[in-house]
């Protein structure tokens, strides 16, 4: 992706999807990431290891567009859960490659209830 | 609140006789109103101190107006209830926090405050035992709102606090004893967060957010103990906002910050535009980012024209009538103590100059005791500002070589805890005074304080009174001469000339702010002249002039 005198640095979509989805992984609000494709019936949420199927990552010239499937924890306020998810996310991945232009966009599959 | 807790808060005239205060056994709907009350004023005003640790998750300096805008929210709902029963007043602040939830410290709050209702719902007032229940929920729920709970953040404060209560309210049934240990461990837990969070740590700062709640609850705890939580009536005064803007006839205007991102931006030629929009402006930053900062009538000219020059982010434009408005309409409704604050701390400082005096008095020095080269005052003059302080502990920065000892013998005859930061110059009790940190005790305070004068390069611009040789550097009497941190260094006609040379020996260029404190000889036009000069002398550093009214000395100068 990148020229240098040394020779090309590149950093594959997969990389960036796992840097992306541990920041959400610490986002506050987020209790789940879900396959976005809900057609295939894997709404539910995901192990762990799997949640990178919840990012998806593409590269539109020299912008990183993200794409992010969430749960959400029921009783937060939805809009800001988001806008902090994108904001973390952003701020990691800009942070970890140095590209500045990162678009982050949430998808809110589901609200997960809390037992009381 | 319980009669009893009424006439607890009554007969406490003195804060120092909290250890005889009645206990409290119950809490109602009104009683926890009050607390919140005062938690969200105490929150008020630590705002900026919270803003500046926030380093985690995304450093961008907003968790204590977040969490501010989300406990105003929260009180904003039960503000004017009628309601008596404290589970249903609980229920109301969780539903004002939940809508009013700002940034991520904001929607964890909310969740503290969704876990503490649920408890206690169905309770008309609670005791010792269903508050530590109720605490204990809320962090519960707080840590269900994240597959991954990071330690060392507010999730742990909240958490070890309740874990205090329930140990707390085992041996007692008086709430402010119980509130009491909740702020200790809170205290502590907050503390231990950067052992907890690397990127603390690194950043040398304790978690915002979990400071926040410990303040929060400080404000609680405040209540309980009859202690005042509203700003400093004699700070307000030296922070007059006329004296500010005396330019602003037309109104109060509106405050303009942005930051305009983009390629080999042009920082000088942005400052002199951004400069002719307005008054106040403050440009800084490099050719891939600047912050401005700007008042004027017109919000729009300055936005426009950072759009021009690159993209814009974290736009904000607040209407300074209305703040202004606000904060008196703030003050006027709120005579929350007609008592002197008692800051923990306070501070004792030498000044020379009404100029300096004021510097001092609006970063919130307690006294300020004039005196400096030739003028030094007494071990007594001292004393007794230390003894007049609000506070039973004391900092006495003496900001001249010549003081220190005075300050020292004022230290040991004085009846309370007082330490010496032995502070040699103006601009080193400057950057001492703004490290105070109220959070933190009397001995780390003096080491903190220390530390940061020590990190700040002065220079004092006088003339010689005597024909001497020093440094290799022979003077004649009646010469201009520049002493860099206490030591002669350079000598010349003209003061302006001996700036710039004490400058270079200050290694100024490495420096990011130069300020520049002009004596009572020295007219404003001349001192404006000479920041221009330096301005273009070191073109990458920020330089401030302040009218210091110093007798002796030309002009004092710190670079940092």
């Amino acid at each position: 992706m990148e020229e240098t005198r040394l020779g090309s640095i590149e950093v594959l979509p997969k990389a960036i999807a796992s840097l992306a989805s541990q920041a959400v992984l610490g986002c506050y609000g987020v209790v789940g990431m879900v396959s976005k494709d809900l057609a295939r019936g894997l709404a539910e949420i995901l192990q762990p290891s799997s949640h990178r199927r919840g990012v998806d990552v593409r590269i539109q010239g020299d912008r990183i567009v993200i794409d992010l499937y969430v749960v959400i924890e029921y009783g937060t306020r939805i809009a800001t859960v988001a806008q902090n998810i994108q904001s973390v996310v952003r701020y990691t991945i800009e942070k970890a490659l140095g590209v500045p232009a990162v678009e982050v966009n949430i998808h809110v599959q589901d609200l997960r209830v809390s037992a009381d | 609140m319980t009669e009893e807790q009424k006439n607890a808060t009554e007969q406490v005239a003195n804060p120092t006789e909290a250890g005889r205060q009645a206990p409290i056994h119950l809490c109602d709907g009104r009683g926890l109103k009050r607390l919140l009350r005062y938690g969200l004023a105490w929150l008020e005003r630590h705002q900026e101190a919270i803003n500046a640790l926030n380093v985690y998750p995304v450093p961008d300096g907003d968790t204590g107006t977040n969490m501010l805008l989300t406990m105003q929210s929260a009180y904003a709902e039960i503000e004017s209830s009628p309601q008596d029963e404290v589970g249903i007043i609980a229920q109301q602040v969780a539903h004002g926090a939940l809508m009013g939830a700002r940034g991520n410290s904001g929607v964890i709050l909310s969740q503290i405050f969704r876990g503490f209702g649920r408890a206690l719902e169905g309770v008309a007032a609670f005791t010792t035992i269903q508050l530590s229940a109720a605490l204990r929920e809320a962090a519960a729920t707080a840590y269900k709102g994240v597959i991954k709970p990071v330690e060392g953040t507010i999730l742990t404060v909240a958490r070890e606090a309740a874990e205090a209560s329930v140990i707390a309210a085992a041996s007692s049934d008086d709430l402010r004893y119980v509130l009491e240990q909740v702020v200790r461990e809170a205290r502590a837990s907050v503390m231990r967060t950067p052992s907890l969070l690397p990127v603390l740590a690194e950043a040398g700062v304790v978690d915002a957010g979990g400071q926040g709640l410990l303040i929060i609850l400080e404000g609680m705890l405040r209540y309980t103990k009859g202690e005042p939580v509203d700003i400093d009536s004699d700070y307000v005064r030296a922070v007059d906002l006329h004296a500010l803007h005396p330019e602003s006839e037309e109104g109060y205007g509106y405050d303009i910050q942005f930051i305009i991102h983009g390629e080999g931006l042009d920082v000088e030629a942005i400052r002199q535009t951004i400069d002719s929009m307005g008054d106040c402006a403050l440009v800084v930053g490099d050719s891939s980012a600047i912050k401005v900062h700007v008042h004027s009538p017109e919000p729009g000219t300055p936005i426009n024209f950072g759009a021009s020059q690159g993209s814009l982010s974290r736009v904000i434009v607040e209407n300074m009538q209305e703040q202004y408005q606000g904060f008196i309409l703030s003050k006027a409704q709120q005579p929350l103590s007609p008592e002197e604050p008692l800051a923990s701390i306070g501070t004792v400082v030498v000044a020379p100059g009404p100029g300096l005096a004021q510097v001092f008095e609006s970063l919130g020095a307690s006294a300020v005791v004039a005196g400096g080269q030739t003028m030094n005052p007494s071990t007594e003059d001292l004393l007794r500002a230390v003894e007049q302080a609000p506070s039973d502990q004391v900092i006495i920065l003496p900001n001249n070589k010549n003081i220190i000892m005075a300050a020292e013998q004022a230290a040991e005859l004085a009846n309370k805890q007082v330490r010496v930061v032995r502070t040699n110059t103006v601009p080193q009790g400057i950057a001492a005074l703004l490290a105070l940190n109220y959070q933190a005790d009397l001995e780390s305070n003096s080491h903190i304080m220390s530390e940061a004068a020590s990190a700040i390069q002065t220079a004092e611009i006088t003339t010689a009174v005597r024909s001497v040789q020093i440094n290799g550097v022979q003077v004649e009497e009646g010469e201009v001469i520049g002493l860099v941190n206490g030591k002669l260094e350079a000598k010349g006609d003209s003061p302006e000339e001996v700036t710039l040379a004490a400058l270079q020996k200050m290694q100024a260029a490495d420096s990011e702010i130069i300020t520049i404190y002009y004596g009572e000889s020295v007219a404003a036009d001349t001192a404006q002249e000479l920041a221009a000069t330096i301005e273009r002398v070191f073109p990458e550093q920020e330089v401030e002039v302040v009218d210091g009214g110093q007798p002796h000395y030309y002009y004092i100068l710190s670079a940092e």
